[in-house]
């Protein structure tokens, strides 16, 4: 049995600094590891990724992260990633973290993943140059998803993503902006790489629960979603 | 006079590039005279100063400020998924 905590769109800054201490001073209680789906910032800042860093360090379980879209807001997404991992904190980008925990073993892949739309709704690498990097920069990350679940060889497989995989979980958003809360690559790279749990943020009014068309579960995070400092998930490894 | 449908597109992307505020995950609606944003922001300095913003580019609207701070205590709980 694993216990996972997750959480994303938490945007720590300094007036921040702390407000989360005392539930993460807790986790080693609820779970075994804390998975942070993005957003980890208001404005992607080093000196908010300090504030991230300081929250998150030292806790009873190993941290886990992607960056989300306000990581990437002052253009420094490298040195918010040495930042969190200076403290400590995985943070993956077409990688991969594995660990055994009680006798299980546990792969986490992640991307930031990005938009583009679901199938049948999206947009294509087609017509103006930028256009075609929008799509082309959501393909990119799909595939770096895929190749990195690919790689997990471990009794339980997650996806970590900071956009959806899945619709699912963006009801409540309004549909027109759909586009740009998820694509339909993600899913199809978790579904394509037997994984049994997906988890991402980004969409403060989706909704928790939903499913990629392969069966996968998909669980949404984002902060005002969980209304909670982490909401935790139970898994097994399937029987052999 | 501008339409509500611009003028609330317009705040509604102030309160997102505004570095004060950055918040993408409000909903702002305008009636007449009066805007209502909602949604969650993680702290009540912040749920203020999506109200100071909005003010400061709408002087002339009566800003009803239904925004909640999330919660982040522990959670309640939690999911079996075996």
């Amino acid at each position: 049995m694993i216990r996972i905590a997750a959480v994303g769109d938490v945007h720590l800054g300094e007036d921040m600094r702390g407000g989360l201490r005392p539930a993460l001073d807790k986790v080693g209680e609820h779970a075994d590891v804390l998975l942070l789906a993005g957003d980890l910032t208001r404005h992607g800042t080093v000196a908010e990724a300090a504030v991230v860093a300081d929250e998150f360090a030292d806790l009873a379980v190993p941290v886990v992260a992607v960056l989300g879209n306000h990581d990437h807001q002052d253009d420094k997404p490298l040195q918010v990633t040495k930042t969190l991992q200076d403290k400590g904190i995985h943070v993956l980008e077409g990688s991969t973290f594995v660990a055994e925990i009680n006798g299980c073993t546990l792969g986490v892949a992640g991307v930031k993943g990005f938009g583009g739309g679901f199938a049948g709704k999206c947009g294509s690498a087609f017509g103006e140059r930028e256009m075609k990097a929008f799509i082309q920069h959501t393909c990119d990350i799909a595939a770096c998803l895929e190749q990195a679940l690919s790689e997990l060889d471990t009794d339980i497989k997650v996806a970590l993503t900071h956009y959806a995989p899945v619709p699912d979980t963006l009801r409540g958003e309004p549909p027109e902006i759909y586009p740009f809360l998820g694509s339909y690559l993600l899913g199809e790279a978790i579904d394509a790489t037997g994984t049994h749990l997906a988890v991402h943020g980004h969409a403060h009014f989706g909704t928790e629960q939903g499913m990629t068309p392969g069966g996968v579960r998909v669980r949404n995070v984002a902060q005002p979603i969980i209304r909670s400092a982490y909401a935790v998930y139970v898994m097994e490894a399937a029987a052999a | 006079m501008e339409s509500e449908q611009y003028l609330a597109a317009n705040l509604r992307r102030t309160v997102a590039e505004d570095p004060r505020t950055a918040e993408l995950g409000v909903r702002i609606v305008v009636r007449g005279d009066h805007a209502m944003v909602s949604g969650d922001v993680a702290c009540e300095d912040r749920r203020r100063a999506l109200e100071e913003v909005l003010h400061e580019v709408a002087p002339e609207l009566t800003i009803l400020n239904d925004v909640r701070v999330t919660p982040a205590g522990e959670p309640d709980g939690e999911e079996d998924l075996r």
